[in-house]
């Protein structure tokens, strides 16, 4: 629709423009219009409906039901701070990241940063929320010397979206399939840091911190276990960072949770909540819940009142603590913000970002197990990795099975690195080296052992392709059968009683002349050929390649040539 | 949502775009031939020597000899033709609540007191490329907060008017009268001739009052037609940056310049909205006029209202003389001049201290003393260091409107008065979209369903101006307004006329309009237009201007 006399001021913060709304706000909260964002849903992004989880689960004692919702504030992966273009930082020497505005220098204003918008509002698509066309910021005001302002600017009235969900099922570690609603999400400052006692009795203040981007993502009160909840915050995790959004860390400080516990006897009146704040991991979060559980319960069969209050969680000692109750929680005094207009996202733009997502967790994980028919554990291990998802399918793509790219991956590259303390990259070993090694090994050029003592080298520095490390060392397995031959002539004749006890049946013996073999060779022997050859001369029937001895080797080529099939 | 308020454009009304610009020549220099810069700087230097002990109009001022080297620069520049502006080498005074990096940036606080600014204000960035010289920094009430400028950690600034050409000890004699406020100190050394013009702010009438009471033209344009990047918050929804001059025409100029897009303030119009609202505004249609008539008669066409509503039992009668004059001068000119009505007016003062006091309340939030100004030696813990800070930062007017805010705002009753407030200030704006014959540009609004929009606009019953007096009164004696014998409420009734138009965030303008016949001091009159159309407030404040001239010298021959 087309109307002339709202003019939108556009405002240069980057390669596209904020849109704003000059007109004047009126009311703080007027009635939302919905945007059609919905109707932007992915049709690849569709999950499927599953069954609703039973109405009543996970009571406590048989009777209490315990009601759980999150206040989840995610750090804003964005290069500049939410109304200032002072750069965010981690750990950076003490205020060295601090403008005017974040400073709340008189006589200056916020200025809105594009990339959060644009990362907030990829974020709520992605947690298939509502992406208002019109939302305002507000003032929540409060004294305290980490708060420059002596205001948060947040989004109490119109938030940039509400009604989202996150679903979880038995592949995320949960019995049935739950669907948590997201009330909202919704931008704001985060606040500088206070340090106390560094100096004893003196409380430091760093400022580093404020100004920078959060979302604050509130969940419905649709958990009913700390369980769920701790899935929940995974889950939330895995998103954040698929989108790039938030690292998401909850140790560092970039992720931060509260949560609203109450219980209530089944069929009865909901009790008062108790709001948990400062958990800083998803231990706490979960034990922090138990922990509340517990004594609301004890509370309420004791018959002693249980109040609306806001508590902490002792680590040490595993229980809850009242900070403060609801008499003495703080007015706030929200105020709508008077130095941002409204800020307009029109439906485009919204489109132009839905576009830009990246595959979502849920959807890569459904993919990935079907399309390369890998166990749910071995994709839980791909993608718990930054960028080792993309890694396993530029080796796949370039030929090897999936199959034999997971073992190296996981097993053998993942676990190495693991046992050295080396975090996966994509760059320790290159995709191409992998993909040579794995064609090395497959194509029988050399044994798997072999292929692990390269594995070895290229983590330790060597840049080389496989087939280069196996030529310069001359790791070539003998695929000669005169020199096989011989070997396993040699050793038969060293070992006639061995051989007599194979020709009566005992078949197994013959992995120890496989072995004693391969041991000889320094490893370069081909373990099927020599079985073959064993069998042979002992005069066994020949097997067929896939029922072979286990060896990696062979069990790859019969994966190969089942994929060839397809 | 006010935004979601559909509606249908007319067809009948074709938008033209207004070639203001090439009306007026760029470099028409303020200097007379005869004058340079640093003939009027000097003349600027001996006023400050002269009257600002009495006057107390500057708080902080430029070195003179920083003052005299830039004005030789500009000479200079004058002499070899390359000028950088109209204003290049004109010496400006700056309200003490704008940043500067020169100079404190106290806002007449003891809160502020050592406070300089590390970054100077968009405002007067742009003067300065101009050209500016920065004469110093003017007296102000705290934080904007006053009438009378007389809640200033600096001491009261002090009416300059009948001091001009008398000696020390015949101004001694005087009871000094009140410059107005906040912009006071801004107003005062514009009328004392200490600097070519000064800059003020305006968040209710803080720059049309000191005017009209110091018998300069105090102008406030649009909300967010200049930036307020460095101007520090009053109340961010109402405050504007406004001028103190001694002409419209110097108004004009110095407007020009300051009027431009400023990515740092969200509030500020971009070019693209400034080129639209100068496409809604249509020039008025002189065809049925005789070219005789055009020349003679410079508001021809032009309908100014007079709301009734601001015929408040309060007004002097001198006030209503005056006012009745200007309706005659604007009729002399050829103006159609109407009875209109605003009938919410007699609200606007109420809505207006809720939502500044509110608003103030959020905005001083930031004074803690911890990261600049000043901090209580009593700080032995958290809250302490607060209260102290704060209890000695903060002057007598600013506590109290920090307390009304900060009530206004508590959940219990935001919704009775801060929501109440704002629909109050919505249905002003709409009393002025309801009488004015252009639309509101940024809103869309005519104030009622647009077929009757048509049908007044053919009756001719909308107007394109306002005339209103400023004041209620002249100046009053600085006596009468310090301590503590003014009811705070009393004080509010200094704003009435100026309220609408700030809550509304159209543009306004007092002009002096001659002096009054019972006690000489000077009064002025206002003008105000619909928002963006501040070329219509120039256009009609030019006539008062004329005639007040005349008025003025006329009265002051008489006594």
């Amino acid at each position: 629709m087309m109307r002339p006399w709202l003019l939108r001021a556009q405002q240069a913060t980057g390669t596209r423009r904020l849109s704003y709304d000059h007109t004047p706000r009126i009311q703080p909260c007027g009635i939302r219009t919905l945007t059609t964002a919905h109707s932007l849903h992915h049709p690849q992004q569709q999950r499927p409906v599953h069954a609703a989880p039973p109405p009543t689960r996970n009571l406590v004692k048989g009777r209490w039901e315990p009601i759980i919702g999150l206040e989840i504030h995610a750090q804003i992966k964005s290069n500049t701070k939410l109304f200032s273009d002072g750069q965010t930082s981690f750990n950076a020497p003490t205020n060295t990241h601090v403008t005017l505005i974040d400073a709340a220098y008189p006589g200056t204003l916020p200025q809105l940063s594009q990339e959060c918008v644009d990362l907030a509002v990829k974020t709520s698509l992605a947690l298939d929320a509502h992406v208002y066309p019109v939302s305002s910021f507000d003032r929540k005001h409060y004294f305290y010397p980490d708060l420059p302002q002596g205001y948060q600017i947040t989004q109490h009235y119109e938030p940039l979206a509400q009604n989202g969900k996150i679903e979880l099922s038995p592949l995320d570690g949960l019995d049935y399939h739950l669907t948590v609603g997201i009330e909202q999400l919704q931008l704001e400052q985060d606040t500088g840091k206070s340090l106390h006692d560094v100096y004893p009795g003196l409380t430091l203040l760093d400022f580093n911190r404020a100004g920078t981007g959060l979302m604050e993502i509130v969940t419905k009160p649709d958990l009913r276990s700390s369980k769920e909840a701790g899935i929940l915050v995974k889950k939330l995790q895995a998103l954040l960072r698929a989108i790039n959004s938030s690292d998401g860390n909850m140790d560092e400080g970039s992720m931060r949770c509260d949560v609203n516990v109450s219980v209530h006897e089944v069929g009865k009146a909901y009790g008062e909540r108790s709001e948990l704040k400062n958990l800083n991991s998803i231990k706490s979060v979960v034990d922090a819940i138990d922990a509340e559980i517990a004594r609301q319960i004890e509370a309420y069969e004791s018959n002693e009142p249980v109040t609306q209050e806001t508590r902490g969680f002792d680590v040490s000692t595993g229980t809850t603590f009242r900070i403060r109750s609801k008499e003495s929680a703080p007015d706030y005094r929200y105020m709508p913000e008077p130095d941002l207009p409204r800020l307009v996202l029109d439906l485009a733009t919204i489109r132009a970002l839905k576009a830009q997502l990246p595959e979502l967790p849920d959807v890569q994980r459904e993919r990935i197990m079907s399309q390369y028919d890998l166990s749910l554990i071995e994709t839980r291990t791909l993608m718990g990795e930054d960028g080792m998802v993309e890694y396993f399918e530029s080796v796949v793509s370039k030929g090897p099975s999936a199959k034999s790219v997971i073992t190296w991956t996981i097993h053998e590259l993942l676990g190495r690195l693991n046992t050295r303390g080396i975090k996966f990259s994509p760059k320790v070993v290159k995709a191409p080296q992998l993909e040579s090694l794995i064609n090395c090994v497959d194509r029988g050029v050399i044994s798997a052992k072999v292929g692990k003592t390269i594995l070895n080298l290229m983590i330790e520095g060597d840049l080389r392709d496989a087939e280069a490390i196996v030529e310069e060392k001359g790791w070539k397995q003998m695929e000669n059968h005169d020199e096989l031959d011989k070997l396993c002539e040699d050793m038969m004749s060293q070992y006639q009683d061995k051989v007599k006890a194979v020709q009566k049946g005992n078949v197994g013996v013959l992995g120890f002349f496989v072995g004693q073999i391969m041991k000889q060779s320094k490893g370069r022997a081909n373990p099927v050929v020599v079985n073959q050859i064993l069998r042979t001369k002992m005069g066994l029937p020949e097997v067929s390649e896939s029922e072979g001895s286990g060896q990696s080797s062979s069990s790859d080529q019969g994966q190969k040539s089942k994929k060839k099939k397809k | 949502m006010l935004s979601s308020a559909s509606f249908i454009r007319p067809s009948s009304i074709r938008t033209r775009p207004l070639r203001r610009h090439a009306a007026r020549s760029l470099v028409t220099s303020i200097f007379s031939k005869t004058s340079t810069p640093t003939a009027e700087a000097e003349g600027c230097l001996k006023n400050i020597a002269k009257y600002n002990q009495y006057t107390n109009a500057f708080v902080d001022l430029t070195q003179p000899d920083h003052i005299r080297s830039q004005a030789a620069e500009a000479t200079r520049r004058w002499e070899s033709e390359a000028a950088k502006s109209a204003v290049d080498g004109a010496v400006m005074g700056y309200k003490m609540n704008f940043c500067t990096s020169d100079l404190r940036t106290t806002c007449s606080s003891a809160m502020l007191e050592n406070f300089k600014a590390p970054y100077t204000a968009t405002a007067i960035e742009l003067l300065e490329k101009a050209g500016v010289i920065m004469g110093g920094k003017t007296n102000m009430d705290e934080f904007g907060m006053g009438s009378h400028n007389v809640y200033s950690h600096a001491g009261p600034a002090r009416n300059p008017f009948k001091i001009i050409d008398r000696s020390p000890d015949e101004t001694k004699e005087l009871e000094a009268r009140s410059a107005g406020g906040s912009s006071g100190g801004s107003a005062a050394a514009v009328a004392s001739n200490m600097c070519f013009a000064a800059l003020g702010s305006d968040t209710g009438g803080s720059v049309r009052l000191p005017a009209s009471y110091c018998g300069v033209v105090g102008f406030k344009p649009s909300y967010g037609r200049i930036s307020r990047w460095g101007l520090v918050a009053y109340a961010s929804s109402l405050d504007t940056v406004g001028t103190l001059t001694k002409t419209v025409d110097d108004a004009q100029t110095i407007y020009d310049i300051m009027a431009k897009e400023d990515p740092k303030d969200s509030t500020c119009l971009t070019e693209r909205q400034r080129k639209a609202i100068a496409d809604t505004i249509n020039p008025i249609d002189l065809t049925k006029f005789s070219d005789q008539e055009v020349k003679t008669k410079p508001l021809l066409g032009v309908r100014v209202g007079i709301p009734q509503e601001f015929n408040v039992a309060e007004l002097a009668p001198a006030t209503k003389d005056l006012w009745r004059r200007g309706i005659q001068a604007l009729k002399d000119a050829g103006a159609v001049v109407i009875p209109v009505s605003l009938p919410n007016t007699k609200l606007a003062v109420g809505a207006y201290f809720t939502l500044a006091t509110a608003e103030a309340s959020s905005n001083l939030q930031r004074y803690d003393g911890i990261r600049y100004g000043h901090q209580s030696d009593k700080n032995d813990e958290k809250d302490a260091l607060y209260t102290h800070t704060r209890m000695e930062g903060f002057g007598k007017e600013v506590k109290r409107r920090i307390l009304l805010g900060t009530y206004v705002l508590t959940s219990g009753s935001f919704d009775n008065f801060f929501l109440r407030a704002q629909k109050i200030r919505q249905m002003v704006r709409n009393d002025f979209d309801r009488v004015f014959s252009r639309r509101n540009a940024i809103t869309g609004s005519c104030g009622n369903l647009v077929e009757d929009f048509e049908n007044d606009n053919s009756t001719a019953t909308r107007v394109h101006a306002l005339l209103t007096p400023v004041a209620v009164s002249t100046a009053p004696k600085l006596k009468d307004v310090i301590g503590d014998q003014i009811d705070p409420v009393d004080a509010f009734l200094d704003d009435i006329f100026t309220i609408p138009a700030s809550l509304a965030g159209i543009p306004s303008m007092s002009v002096p309009f001659g002096t009054c016949t019972k006690d000489g001091f000077p009064m002025g009159l206002q003008v105000m237009s619909q928002y963006g159309d501040e070329e219509m407030v120039f256009k009609v404040a030019k006539v008062i201007e004329e005639k007040g001239k005349g008025m003025c010298s006329e009265k002051q021959g008489e006594q």
